[in-house]
């Protein structure tokens, strides 16, 4: 009955193609989000695969977050055992139905604590189940494990893993919380994208629509026509990228393991649900990102199936404007109010309320921002025929214009908020290493590990001669409950006067001593997570789940180099999961040589003056984290994508006029060239609007994350954005003028 | 003879229609207080220069456009009082079109486009009805499976005819059917626009005095305005008449609001 709704689609797909493609991009990046989210890692057992039981101290830090009615207990996994008594093995080798019950050490994460190991294996005795024996073995246990402990896991079967490795746990959340966060990424731009391709292929077929009309459609029935065309095109959308986005999954999963975001052996999670997976996120896609199209083509005119040709109107309508104003405020209003954030994925969860509103304004005000340019353009018709016909066009039809520049903008915006955020912190944290680090010297432990310069080198580097002061550092994960319980980066110090060797720009109480019982904070993650002030009492916990509560005694500024936190290494000392060494001393007075000459006894010790070290961290920081990328690469796909449909069809609807100014004389020469102004303009207009939002976003970011306001944004990487959009742009308006111009003379002069 | 059946056998009234395009000084008025009636089964033509008037007069009578200023009567009911779904409900029931060109949906075959405003009403469509009505406009079965592109432009307009019938209107308004057709095809398609529509009332807009020769009436606009009204008009005396009207408008006495 409804094959009127459909038959466009049936025997004309051409303007739905550009929805198609845009809806199968999202639905395969969809379902690889999907499978990084929930991909899973085979337990590798190890030295545990003999064991029917393993007992551990709680692996999860188990606090309650909030008070009274909010009050909910989270969790988050450790990252270092806190051990259990190697008593414990031979009061478990007791139990009735073990065979063996062995302590054991050396885990990745383990503890280094005399009397303590990681875990006990236990063999189950030939009969028992072990079921039976892990229930045996749970009442066994004291209620108590240790002091402030939160009790004991006991693992069977594949659980073990999970004990076996803690660095797979906390690797495998990082992992799943940056699959978690690309998500609301790719639902954004994957509407924006859409939207804009479906506004193409609605406008496309104005006349269509009110001949509808005028025979008798109602404005529900063209509505329900469009959204029901949109729905058929998510179906088939998800149907189409589900099978590449399988492929784009286990892809993106083994980059990750490569780069350490997730453990080795983990595997995208992949199946024939797949493909509804993909067609439940393209379908509210669709149809939302197709309500503004559906609603346009219900409200065309049934007056303009009479007329041959039409006009568009040169100014859009009132509302749309004061829409666009409002969404331009509202980026303005994000950018004053953006607030501190940490954790995976926060950066991009920051900018992006702040991005979508500058993206809507470009969006809604691109046909003013078209007729004000091209109006502000007009003496350029003297350069010649070809620019007259380009101007008079895009000046006669702004929203034609207008959606190519949104897609530029679009382009430009999305790819340079994420890529020049990424700039702006690492310029910020080099900028601030420099200024905070004020020591003479900086020793740095070689090797893997971080830490590597034990407590005796520093003793030994204290009794030189002319050494002031030194004091040696390790970063390590805290845990804290600013809203929601997660770890944090910090740093253990020695004791030692921190202040001589570091500018962290105390804003109160001071640095020269952190003794145990006192913790100093950053101003940023004091206002907004802990929401402490000097003097105040905090809880914070180690590695291994140990509660360290203490008094505030220094708020600092300058927390990119160190981290939110700092607590005294003595304090951290055992509960780290690693030696107790230091990842760098920091001296002030002594010399190069005698430096030198006392890290000879420790090999992969390195020594450098503050210049040396300094260059050393700003090479590091220049690194774009690998996350980071995958995110960018996700958006230039989709955006890439926007702006060839977008381009591709409002080349191929001037076909027409190709074939009009063909017969009247027109040269093919002279066809491109006006071709080629008219990409001019949608390139430079729709670059600078992309740059504005992406700056206006920018601005926001960096003073949320580093307190300066001025992002950083480096000369080659954004031309090279730039170029590249341009390229795009240009070779999206060119190659379908290529074709259409070839069947110029060969075809008949009609729509 | 009551105010009803008055209306009733009176299907399109305007009454002091004006409609003005743009604002200010740039604005144009395309009709200016426009009064005319047209009685249950007449053919009349609206004719006139370029600019005259004509398209809008007919946009505004079938409910396409909104007057700015005047009443419309269409079937006895006051345009400017339905909501768009109700004038959408009107058109599709009591209304048929026909346009210059590009009247078919072109992804429909001709047999879809024909069947277009039973569908969207919901109808049962019966292939009967749909040949029949092919059939009276001179269309055969072969060419109803035809996408409008495989058809020749008097085809199309055929079939452009046979879909304002399908619903048995009570008013046909066509705009220009004949414009983009060479004179012999013209004819016949007027001809069996005559024949087919016979008892109903259309309105035709045209600048070819040639199809005035199937019409009861001819209605001439000027400037927006009713310059004069013929009944069984000549075509010769129409063509003299229009050539009149054009070369006033050469003079350039056309009225724009705000230069005047």
């Amino acid at each position: 009955m409804r094959g009127w709704m459909f038959a466009g689609l049936r025997r004309n797909p051409g303007p739905a193609v550009g929805t198609l493609v845009a809806a199968a991009t999202a639905a395969a990046i969809a379902v690889a989000g999907i499978g990084v989210a929930a991909s899973s890692t085979p337990s590798s057992l190890g030295r545990l695969a003999g064991a029917d039981v393993v007992v551990a101290a709680s692996t999860q830090l188990r606090v309650t977050v909030g008070r009274g009615d909010d009050a909910q207990q989270e969790s988050v996994p450790l990252p270092a055992y806190a051990g259990v008594p190697a008593v414990l093995a031979g009061q478990l080798a007791r139990v009735p139905g073990v065979a063996s019950a062995t302590g054991e050490s050396g885990f990745p994460g383990g503890i280094v604590r005399p009397g303590m190991v990681d875990l006990i294996a236990v063999v189950a005795d030939r009969g028992t189940s072990t079921a039976t024996l892990a229930a045996r073995i749970k009442a066994e246990l004291p209620s108590d494990p240790k002091q402030g402990g939160t009790g004991y896991t006991v693992a069977t079967g594949a659980a073990r893993g999970g004990v076996a490795d803690l660095n797979n746990a906390v690797e495998s959340a990082n992992g799943h919380a940056f699959g978690i966060a690309v998500i609301p990424v790719l639902i954004t731009t994957a509407l924006f994208a859409l939207a804009a391709t479906t506004a193409l292929s609605v406008s496309l077929r104005r006349r269509r629509f009110a001949l509808l009309r005028a025979v008798g459609a109602t404005r529900g029935q063209i509505r329900r026509a469009v959204l029901a065309e949109q729905a058929l095109i998510a179906v088939a959308g998800g149907l189409i990228g589900s099978l590449p986005g399988i492929a784009l999954g286990a892809m993106a999963v083994r980059a990750f393991v490569a780069h350490g975001l997730f453990p080795a052996g983990t595997t995208a999670l992949s199946g024939p649900w797949d493909a509804g997976v993909a067609c439940g996120v393209t379908l509210p896609i669709c149809l939302l990102s197709g309500l503004v199209a559906a609603h346009r083509a219900a409200r065309t005119s049934p007056a303009r199936a009479v007329k041959g040709t039409h006009t568009e109107r040169t100014w859009p309508s009132p509302v749309r404007v004061l829409l666009g104003l409002a969404a331009a405020a509202g980026m303005v209003t994000l950018d004053v109010l953006a607030l501190h954030q940490n954790g995976p994925g926060a950066l991009v969860a920051l900018a992006l309320p702040s991005l979508l509103c500058g993206m809507a304004a470009v969006a809604l005000l691109g046909p003013v921002l078209v007729a004000v340019v091209a109006m502000a353009a007009r003496p350029l018709a003297a350069a010649g025929p070809s620019a007259r016909l380009a101007l008079a066009g895009i000046r006669r039809m702004p929203a034609r214009t207008g959606s190519a520049v949104v897609a530029v903008a679009l382009a430009v915006g999305l790819i340079g908020a994420v890529a020049f955020s990424n700039t702006s912190v690492a310029h910020a944290t080099v900028v601030q290493s420099t200024q905070t680090v004020t020591a003479d010297h900086v020793l740095s432990g070689g090797g893997l590990t971080p830490a590597t310069l034990p407590p005796s080198m520093l003793t030994g580097v204290e009794r030189l001669p002319g050494v002031r002061a030194a004091v040696g550092v390790a970063p390590l994960s805290i845990g804290v409950t600013d809203s929601d319980l997660e770890f944090i980066n910090g740093e253990a110090v020695s004791a030692g006067p921190v202040s001589d060797v570091l500018n962290l720009n105390v804003t109160a109480g001071q640095l020269s001593e952190l003794g145990p019982g006192q913790i100093a904070v950053s101003t940023m993650e004091a206002s907004n997570g802990l929401g402490a002030h000097l003097g105040q009492q905090v809880t914070v916990y180690l590695p291994d789940g140990t509660p360290y509560r203490a008094t505030v005694s220094a708020l600092y500024q300058r927390s990119l180099a160190v981290g939110d936190l700092l607590i005294p290494a003595a304090v951290a000392a055992g509960h780290t999961g690693t030696p107790d060494e230091y990842s760098q001393i920091l001296v002030r007075g002594g010399t190069q040589r005698e430096l030198a000459a006392l890290a000879a006894a420790h090999p992969g010790t390195q020594v450098a003056d503050r210049a040396v070290y300094n260059s050393e961290v700003a090479s590091n920081a220049q690194q774009n984290s690998f996350a980071n990328l995958v995110i960018l690469g996700i958006i230039t796909v989709l955006t890439a994508v926007t702006m060839i449909n977008t381009l591709v069809v409002s080349t191929v609807e001037r076909r027409r006029q190709v074939r009009l100014l063909g017969r009247v004389g027109a040269t093919r020469g002279q066809l491109a060239a006006g071709f080629c102004w008219q990409a001019l303009f949608v390139s430079v207009v729709g670059v600078a609007a992309g740059a504005t939002v992406c700056v206006g976003t920018l601005i926001g970011l960096t003073r949320a994350v580093t307190g300066s306001s001025v992002p950083f944004i480096p000369a080659g990487p954004a031309l090279l954005v730039v170029g590249a959009v341009a390229a795009l742009a240009f070779a999206a308006t060119l190659t379908p003028f290529a074709v259409i111009s070839r069947e110029k003379f060969r075809q008949p002069v009609s729509a | 003879m009551s105010v009803v059946t008055q209306m009733i056998q009176v299907p399109v009234v305007l009454d002091g229609v004006s409609k003005r395009f743009g604002r200010g000084r740039g604005a144009v008025a395309a009709l200016d207080r426009v009064s005319l009636a047209f009685p249950s089964g007449s053919f009349t033509a609206v004719l006139g220069v370029s600019g005259s008037g004509k398209s809008t007069l007919l946009q505004c009578a079938a409910g396409l456009e909104q007057p700015t200023a005047g009443s419309v009567r269409l079937c006895g009911a006051e345009l400017k009082r339905l909501s768009d779904r109700q004038r959408t409900l009107l058109r599709r029931r009591h209304v048929g079109f026909v346009f210059q060109e590009l009247n078919l949906v072109p992804e429909l075959t001709t047999e879809e486009n024909i069947a277009l405003p039973l569908r969207l009403g919901r109808q049962r469509v019966q292939r009967a009805a749909i040949e029949n009505a092919a059939a009276r406009v001179g269309l055969r079965p072969g060419q109803l499976r035809r996408l409008p592109s495989e058809l020749s432009g008097g085809q199309q307009q055929r079939a452009a005819i046979a879909r304002a019938l399908v619903t048995g209107p009570e008013v046909i308004f066509a705009d220009e059917p004949t414009g983009a057709l060479d004179p012999h095809t013209a004819d016949g398609v007027m001809r069996l626009l005559r024949e087919a529509a016979a008892g109903t009332t259309v309105v035709i807009v045209t600048h070819q005095p040639e199809v005035t020769r199937f019409c009861d009436r001819a209605v001439f606009l000027y400037a927006g305005r009713v310059e004069g009204i013929v009944d069984r008009p000549d075509p010769v005396d129409v063509a003299a008449r229009l050539h009149a009207l054009g070369a006033r408008a050469a003079q350039g006495d056309f009225a724009t609001i705000g230069a005047a």
